[in-house]
């Protein structure tokens, strides 16, 4: 047996010792909070690059940039709002499509889906979310802007030829491609993403709410309808918004469909562009001194206009975090 | 009871019900279009051309080679920068920051980065590398994937710490171990698997993003391994190949589509297969 | 009583405070040398809150504070001149739920043992096999020092933590209800060590179980929202008590 008098070794190191572990642990410290302002750093740096590199059309076109339609790199006049529009009409058409079909996937999941299929089901969601957009832009030009072209088009341009409103909203030539095929697009692509958050978001409510309602004879879509759906709306909302964040920015999916024509029809048919499909199109063959700072002043409003929307996006999903943590 | 008005509830629920299921059908089945048509497509193209040859001029055979070992470099060059700089700043949020101001800032900014429009990132690394080295290469191609990596890898180990219960740290404390050394060798090693699992999450993220390699790693049509100059890499390859007009091209493009997706899938679910393993435990 | 001698920890005066709520109130007790001293009292009495402050690990959470004095061998413990860290190695804490590093089972030993590398790598199996011995673990572990901690029962768990703690030989050992989450068989092994360990230790218990009080202790703190109602000797609180309240409590009558 090991002789082990009562002696506190361990409470009385040398005194370099005890220096040494001090400083390596004031070390650490700075280390983690360094790379925690590396982060902060990295956001300011996009705002700041972003408005360096576009001076030069902020200053040239000033506001009206953001509602001038035309684009001309000869005579070197741009305007965003060509672009502008079509991002937004791109994500309002994919929202559109993908909040209910998403919603719904999602109601399925948690209510309707037998058990054992459960698991496979939504891990088979949550794999499409995480498919890369490029995939979706090259089967989107290949396979499914033939088939808009050349069969659905024509006949939808034929449904609505005589009626006001919708004639010229549906107008031909079939292209294929164009906003409304690219809205299809980020509409599919979307909608894994919005079922994987709501999905979260439903089974946040506590079972003890649903079991309360059903043991008063409610249906299930009662339950969903009036406990679950009010008690995880700012959840819901927050997670459509932060899809629509991510469709807003969007460029692999849209840029091959789009059609890359720098106006604005009133047919959803017909081509057009999206910010990031212009900047992805055009960036690295931008020559002159206002060609490049205008692309970069598009990629700041983008920057800008997804910052607001992820911003109330988290917000709203925060309430719902707050919200689940209260005693009922 | 109503039984006129009961029939009427139970219409309604057995309506939206189906709706929901009609939604699930729909929605499913357009991505089993989509991954149907890419495993076809994509498999008919496959030989072993693929993997010695670089990419070809249009109208002659080639391969991806060139393509994927660009890939790969860019994104380990992005892991090992990431990865690091992410589970520090991770373990300051969940360790040392936990009810600071800055982290509440830190928190909020990394989670607007975690889903910020991509191409922006590249035109920021454009700006602040290539503009200032002069030219395209793969490390600003690499930089511009970090920009993507350490946003994710902050917030899972962010939220793989939190899991952590705080008797064990205080456990560790209690005997007397500094901050440090506390959470590198008890904290960090509970929540191993599941900050491996974010690094894992994360390239996959990156496997398959086409825009911020555009403007900074450009592309190349020869085998190039330098990392100073544009380097090729598998999403602009086919990027590029796609957008032209020749068959070939487009045949490849399927290809590497194919070649993406699949270590997509791969890396994901083995992420999951760690997350389950570790839930288990 | 016993003389000013025996007495290891003095407790003077001592409150404390979460943000604005004060929840201890000029708490004054002495806890004696190799003797084992309870606190007892309903849930919210502060009994916990007042162990977490003998080893100051309340200091990793902001907004929480102690005033007083607790002198630790005629130093003061609460003192911001002593370096923390020194000091917690010389208290020991076993917490409710055991928490076994993750790591193997002699990792787990070492791991205090070579905070300052002051204990050669030679000297480290002796060591843990020590600790261990002295927690009632050696035997059913000897075998597999190199599983995981988490492998083990609750109960062996838990010695694991004691034998931990114990490993560094430290001056105070400080138990918050170390058998609430354990099986009757695995209490009583606890309790016997506790006996054990009291000849080299000073030792405080939080126990909600008053026949473990009664059981295991020498003194007994009878605690009710922040203050010390009564101490004592704990045959004499649980047989004689001078307060009513104590009677109360003891009784059942609430609580």
């Amino acid at each position: 047996m090991v002789d082990l008098a009562l002696s506190h070794d361990v409470t009385s190191p040398s005194s370099a010792r005890l220096r040494s572990s001090y400083r390596n642990d004031r070390l650490f410290h700075r280390l983690t909070l360094g790379c925690a302002v590396v982060v902060v750093a990295m956001f300011v740096g996009i705002i700041w690059s972003l408005t360096a590199g576009a001076w030069p059309a902020i200053r040239a076109f000033g506001l009206p940039f953001l509602w001038t339609e035309a684009w001309n790199p000869v005579t070197e006049k741009f305007g965003a709002l060509a672009p502008i529009y079509g991002t937004l009409v791109t994500s309002a058409i994919a929202m559109l499509f993908a909040v209910p079909i998403g919603i719904g996937i999602a109601i399925f999941l948690t209510e309707l889906c037998p058990r054992p299929l459960r698991r496979p089901i939504g891990i088979a969601v949550e794999l499409l979310a995480g498919i890369p957009s490029i995939i979706y832009g090259i089967w989107g030009l290949f396979v499914l802007a033939p088939v808009l072209q050349q069969s659905v088009m024509p006949r939808v341009i034929g449904t609505f030829a005589g009626i006001p409103v919708l004639s010229s909203l549906f107008a031909g030539p079939p292209y294929g491609i164009g906003i409304f095929t690219a809205g299809l697009i980020l509409a599919i692509m979307t909608l894994p993403f919005i079922s994987a958050i709501t999905r979260d978001v439903f089974e946040a409510v506590p079972p003890v709410l649903k079991e309360a309602a059903y043991g008063l004879g409610a249906t299930t879509w009662e339950v969903l309808w009036n406990v679950v759906l009010p008690y995880t709306r700012a959840g819901v909302v927050g997670g459509v918004m932060l899809a629509l964040g991510r469709a807003l920015g969007e460029t692999m999916a849209v840029t091959f469909v789009i059609g890359n024509a720098h106006r604005i029809a009133t047919s959803l048919l017909a081509p057009g562009t999206t910010i990031s499909a212009a900047i992805a199109n055009e960036f690295t063959e931008a020559i002159g001194d206002l060609y490049g700072p205008a692309l970069i002043e598009l990629g700041l409003i983008l920057f800008l206009v997804t910052v607001v929307v992820l911003a109330v996006a988290q917000l709203m999903l925060h309430r719902l975090e707050l919200r689940a943590g209260e005693r009922p | 009871m109503n039984s006129g008005y009961y029939f009427r509830r139970r219409l309604r629920n057995r309506f939206f019900l189906s709706l929901s299921v009609v939604a699930t059908a729909f929605g499913l089945s357009w991505l089993a279009l989509i991954l149907g048509t890419l495993l076809y497509e994509g498999f008919s193209s496959i030989d072993l051309g693929l993997f010695i040859q670089s990419t070809p001029p249009p109208g002659s055979m080639g391969g991806l080679l060139n393509a994927i070992l660009g890939s790969l470099m860019m994104s380990s060059f992005a892991v090992l920068i990431g990865t690091p700089l992410g589970i520090f700043a991770g373990t300051y949020l969940a360790e040392y920051g936990r009810h600071t101001k800055l982290a509440t800032v830190v928190r909020f900014v990394n989670d607007i980065l975690l889903s910020a429009p991509s191409i922006v990132l590249g035109l920021f690394i454009y700006d602040v590398m290539v503009l200032t080295m002069g030219h395209f290469s793969a490390w600003a191609g690499g930089v511009a994937l970090a920009v993507i990596v350490i946003p994710v890898v902050v917030r899972t180990t962010e939220n793989m710490l939190l899991l952590i219960p705080n008797t064990l740290r205080e456990a560790a404390v209690a005997l007397g171990a500094p901050r440090s050394h506390v959470i590198q060798q008890v904290t960090w090693r509970a929540a191993r698997a599941g900050i491996v699992t974010g690094v894992l999450l994360a390239i996959a993220r990156i496997s398959g993003e086409t825009a911020p390699l555009l403007f900074t790693a450009l592309n190349n049509q020869f085998f190039s391994l330098n990392p100073n100059a544009p380097m090729a890499s598998l999403p602009v390859a086919i990027f590029q190949m796609a957008m032209s007009p020749y068959a070939d091209w487009h045949r490849l493009a399927w290809s590497g589509a194919l070649l993406i997706t699949l270590a997509v899938l791969v890396l994901s679910i083995t992420a999951r297969v760690l997350e389950a393993r570790t839930d288990r435990s | 009583m016993a003389e000013n001698g025996a007495v290891k920890v003095a407790i003077n005066g001592l409150s404390f405070y979460y943000g604005g709520f004060q929840a201890l109130n000029n708490i004054t007790l002495p806890l004696y040398r190799n003797k084992v001293t309870a606190f007892i009292g309903p849930s919210g009495c502060g009994k916990s809150t007042l162990l977490r402050v003998l080893n100051r690990i309340y200091e990793l959470y902001p907004n929480q504070r102690a005033e007083g004095e607790v002198m630790l061998d005629g130093e003061n413990m609460l003192s911001g001149k002593l370096d923390l860290n020194q000091l917690r190695a010389k208290v020991g804490m076993v917490f409710q739920k055991p928490t076994p590093f993750p790591m193997t089972i002699f990792d787990n030993i070492a791991f205090g043992l070579q905070l300052n590398k002051s204990v050669p790598r030679a000297a480290l199996e002796g060591r843990a096999e020590h600790a261990l011995r002295r927690a009632a673990l050696w035997d059913e572990v000897k075998d597999k020092l190199n599983a995981s901690g988490t492998s083990l029962s609750g109960g062996q768990q838990q010695r694991l933590c004691i034998a931990r703690s114990v490993a560094i030989k430290p001056e105070l050992i400080l138990l918050d209800e170390p058998c609430s989450a354990l099986d009757p068989i695995s209490t009583a092994k606890i309790e016997e060590l506790i006996s054990e360990l009291c000849e080299d230790y000073t030792i405080t218990i939080v126990t909600h179980n008053m026949q473990q009080a009664s059981r295991v202790s020498d003194y007994t703190a009878f605690m009710f929202l922040g203050e010390v109602i009564e101490f004592g000797e704990t045959e004499k609180i649980f047989t004689t008590p001078s307060n009513k309240r104590t009677e109360d409590y003891i009784t059942g009558r609430f609580g």
